[in-house]
């Protein structure tokens, strides 16, 4: 029985290195959620559990409650980061998310501490969640995430915090958003308090293209994106496109896909201009449109 | 430390290790059963062999009255329900055997979270079903487990990674199990049997 007495030990030993980084965070009624702390005086936690932005509370390992200001919130990638004066608790140890192999042992934690037991039952290359945000890989858990745990680290075998889960980016399974990913994020809050995401203005679903019609008009793939909304005052709007137009081609590549789109539209294109090649009426069109920053949630 | 299981050896013996310990348990677990409505009556819970001259405890909600109980080699017994508790949702029943193989009864006090637990107990009819999980938090008056129960693991064991019983489980709240910690269970029968 000494195999299970170690594995034991080892894994209430893993819940014991990580517990000092983990904090509650108070930013929402009722339920706290649970969050990272990150470097010193820096905590990440999952942005949908962050309700408000003014008297949000930190309550550390050590008990005491701090107040915490939002520094910044991506909800594309669901981070959101707190700053905390004279918060003294030591910081998480990081582990390498790239080293994680499905059927890896693994916790997730939540504040007290409290914890829950499963594998990494999927892996993935980089992915876009929902909203748009690029996640460097995917990290699919098979264990429960309760209650509070949104924002709390995934821990590997050896305390090492590998991710921050939550249950804010897929409706049915639990992932874990990479350390990679949250170091890259939380960089760029830290130094933009956003980040930034390039924006049309549009709304779009796929239509696959008569092929009569794409051979007549020499149309680049066999499927396009048809407009089924235009932001009034938008990048897109602004720039003539209508309700209906189908959108066939950015900068000359096919988007037979919102992913076509998404590839094409990098934070880096905000400002500069694409050419959109579309069908309106039977016809070939081009639009200029310049690209604008998505709008962030509150702003006005 | 090294990291757990990433050593191809360290897999086998844990296996091995959680059988034999699954094995163990079941031995000291009884099935509890209603009584007086007919033979074929179904496990209702299950309970822990607290002392060999007999005595088991389970869950007040599991006894209310006397019952049949069935050892894990197959003898069914009737049960006298000697003392019951439903604030702590503890009872003690008595049954008229000598040599049973009594648990062996761990501190609750000392657990830590993310320690390994096991339970045994007749999920949903299965007979002596093992669940393993761990411990997610712990108070006073309760452990919480990372462990999918079902009903009729009620009564029946917790134990640690030692096999050692820390807790009767008595509840799935949220998805978690809930058990009396052994503490609570042997200030019960001090209370209750030699007071």
């Amino acid at each position: 029985m000494e195999a299970l007495l170690s594995l034991s030990n080892d894994l209430a030993g893993a819940v014991e290195r990580a517990a000092p980084s983990i904090v509650a965070v108070h930013a929402r009624r009722r339920l706290p959620s649970t969050g990272i702390h990150w470097r010193a005086g820096i905590v990440v936690t999952a942005d949908h559990t962050v309700r408000m932005e003014d008297g949000i509370t930190v309550e550390a390992a050590d008990g005491r409650s701090r107040p915490a200001a939002l520094v910044g919130r991506d909800p594309g990638s669901d981070l959101a980061v707190l700053r905390v004066a004279d918060l003294d608790t030591a910081p998480a140890a990081l582990g390498d998310d790239g080293a994680l192999r499905v059927g890896h042992m693994v916790l997730a934690l939540g504040y007290g501490p409290r914890a829950s037991w499963g594998v990494i039952s999927a892996l993935g290359p980089r992915w876009r969640t929902w909203r748009g945000a690029e996640i460097d890989r995917l990290v699919r858990l098979d264990l429960v995430l309760y209650p509070g745990f949104s924002g709390g680290p995934l821990v590997d075998a050896a305390g090492r915090v590998v991710g921050l889960n939550t249950s804010g980016l897929a409706r049915e399974s639990r992932l874990a958003l990479p350390v990679t990913t949250v170091a890259r994020v939380t960089d760029e809050l830290l130094r933009k308090g956003h980040v930034a995401r390039a924006y049309l203005g549009i709304g779009m679903q796929p239509v696959r293209l008569p092929e009569p019609l794409r051979a007549a008009l020499g149309l680049p793939g066999d499927g396009g994106l048809i407009v089924v909304m235009v932001e009034p005052d938008g990048p897109a709007a602004r720039a003539g496109l209508l309700l209906g137009d189908v959108l066939v081609a950015l900068d000359g590549a096919p988007t037979g896909d919102l992913e076509d789109v998404q590839a094409q539209l990098g934070a880096e294109r905000i400002g500069t201009t694409v050419t959109a090649l579309v069908l309106r009426a039977g016809a070939r069109t081009e639009v200029r449109i310049t690209v604008g920053e998505r709008p962030r949630r509150g702003a006005s | 430390m090294s990291a757990v299981l990433t050593a191809e050896p360290t897999v086998e013996p844990l296996a091995a290790a959680a059988a034999a310990m699954a094995a163990e348990l079941a031995r000291v677990t009884v099935e509890v059963r209603g009584r007086g409505r007919g033979a074929g009556e179904a496990a209702v819970g299950a309970g822990v062999i607290w002392h060999p001259d007999g005595l088991i405890l389970t869950n007040a909600h599991v006894a209310h009255r006397d019952v049949t109980v069935v050892l894990a080699d197959g003898r069914a017994c009737g049960a006298r329900l000697v003392a019951r508790d439903p604030r702590r949702d503890l009872a003690a029943l008595v049954v008229d055997a000598t040599g049973l193989p009594a648990a062996e009864i761990g501190d609750s006090g000392a657990l830590r979270v993310g320690e390994l637990v096991l339970a045994v107990g007749n999920p949903l009819g299965l007979v002596r079903a093992l669940s393993a999980g761990l411990v997610h938090a712990v108070g006073p008056r309760a452990i919480h487990a990372d462990l999918r129960l079902a009903p009729g693991n009620s009564g029946g064991p917790l134990a640690d990674a030692r096999g050692r019983v820390v807790g009767l489980n008595a509840m799935i709240v949220g998805g978690l199990a809930v058990a009396v910690p052994s503490r609570e269970a042997q200030r019960f029968v001090r209370e209750q049997l030699r007071g």
